[in-house]
């Protein structure tokens, strides 16, 4: 079973319509990059799912719970629930400036999951191993570089051990010399059977990691495919025209 | 002029400064957490909270402090019928009426730092799963408190030097003991002296914000 299945799920501004009835479903373990031009709709979607844009219509199921069923949010407790099972990856990394490296990863499993001091720093200098940066747990952030930050943004969403991490343009922010460090760090997370879903304009990392890829225009999906199919064969003619342009 | 006599005349002006320094120290630590519960009044969404706290900030910085010690001192003991109940202690009552005063600027101070936080922090916050409450102590009020920092070291330093408006309600304090010393001996020596202590403490009270500063830079 998918353990994320949207249906026609709407979202406006005012007399902007962002999402036009939005179908899709991610299975456990499955990388889906999203791509597609700018104001596509890529970011609201992904915002939606974990309850930082309120849906104006559709459903979202996470595993066996609908955060919102056609069109009616479940209550704020289930809401927290059903989130928590999420982690997210900011474009702007959002670490928290007046907390050291280690103190933005471990300041939510000990607030929130109420886990012990010992247990919660043994996880996060495990984590900042991970994403190479244990000699910097003690350091602000304000003293990273772009590509650290996200990294180190990675290492905090995964604190809370997240079944489904999503990653709203996690290197637009980033100086190109520094991209590589962080898909770096993204990969290893996809071949350790995360499910992931990645809104990115790195065309490299959807073709090379995802399971599967999907185009967003004008708030639609317009063609979703295996990323050989893609960039390989795309279908639709608006593909061909973003990859053209993106490609050249 | 000899060390004697300006010792006979510091000694009572410091005598004084006691009276100017817990006053500092009361509306400081009264006004700063009243001013951020009006903060967050103002910014609430419960509507006619948040006009009663903006029609408070409006009062209180759009009338003279001077008007309102002489309105906390001498006005409210002539309000009819309460009146009787309301005749505070001179120094309670001039008190009160600093802290309301600069609750309403700590307020607006208060109001800016929070604009400068940016909204990926409460995103964020909010993904990590921390409730309203563990988001406002924990996420927002340290980094709104850190901009707010060098407003609040420029209000705490104006408050210094309004304390000598005490002596409009025959408050005795530092300012008091300078003047009477002043028309007593004929001389303007004891003024320079009142200025210097009041430079003393400004100087006491800006070494202590900048450590604030440095402590608070998060690097």
């Amino acid at each position: 079973m998918a353990i994320i299945e949207v249906n026609d799920l709407k979202k406006v501004f005012g007399q902007l319509e962002v999402l036009k009835n939005i179908s899709f479903s991610v299975n456990p373990s499955e990388v889906v990059a999203v791509i597609g031009p700018s104001g596509s709709g890529k970011s609201t979607m992904l915002r939606s799912l974990v309850h930082l844009e309120e849906a104006n219509g559709g459903s979202i199921r996470i595993g066996d719970e609908y955060l919102v069923r056609d069109g009616a949010y479940s209550n704020a407790q289930q809401i927290k629930a059903i989130t928590s099972r999420m982690g997210m990856v900011f474009q702007h990394f959002n670490l928290f400036p007046h907390l050291t490296v280690k103190g933005n990863l471990e300041l939510s499993p000990k607030l929130v999951k109420g886990l012990s001091a010992a247990e919660v720093s043994r996880m996060s200098l495990e984590l900042l191993d991970k994403v190479g940066l244990a000699d910097k747990a003690d350091v602000y952030p304000s003293s990273l570089s772009g590509g650290q930050k996200q990294r180190v943004a990675i290492a905090r969403a995964l604190m809370m051990n997240p079944e489904i991490l999503l990653f709203d343009e996690p290197t637009s922010a980033l100086d190109p010399e520094l991209t590589g460090e962080v898909l770096q760090v993204m990969k290893r997370l996809a071949g350790e059977r995360i499910t992931m879903i990645v809104v990115t304009h790195e065309m490299g990392f959807a073709r090379e990691v995802a399971d599967r890829v999907l185009f967003m225009a004008d708030g639609e999906i317009i063609e979703s495919g295996t990323p050989d199919q893609i960039f390989g064969n795309p279908r639709h003619e608006r593909t061909r025209s973003f990859l053209t342009r993106v490609l050249a | 002029m000899s060390i004697s006599y300006l010792w006979d005349i510091t000694i009572p002006m410091l005598q004084g400064a006691k009276t100017t320094i817990l006053l500092f120290v009361l509306v400081i630590l009264l006004s700063i957490p009243l001013g951020f519960l009006v903060t967050l009044m103002v910014n609430s969404r419960i509507k006619p909270l948040s006009w009663l706290a903006n029609g408070y900030v409006y009062v209180m910085r759009g009338t003279p402090l001077l008007l309102q010690l002489l309105f906390f001192c001498f006005g409210l003991p002539m309000l009819p019928f309460i009146g009787e109940y309301l005749v505070l202690d001179r120094f309670a009552a001039a008190s009160l009426a600093f802290i309301l005063n600069y609750a309403a600027y700590f307020a607006e101070i208060f109001r800016g730092g929070l604009l400068a936080v940016d909204k990926g922090q409460y995103e964020a916050a909010k993904v990590l799963g921390l409730s309203r409450w563990q988001t406002l102590t924990r996420i927002i009020m340290p980094q709104m408190f850190r901009v707010a920092l060098p407003a609040v070291s420029n209000e705490s330093i104006t408050l210094v030097k309004d304390t000598a408006l005490l002596y409009a309600v025959s408050v005795p304090e530092l300012l008091h003991f300078a003047y009477t010393a002043v028309n007593r001996d004929f001389t303007i020596v004891p003024f320079v002296v009142a200025g210097v202590v009041y430079l003393l403490m400004i100087l006491g009270l800006t070494l202590l914000f900048k450590t604030l500063e440095r402590k608070f830079k998060f690097e």
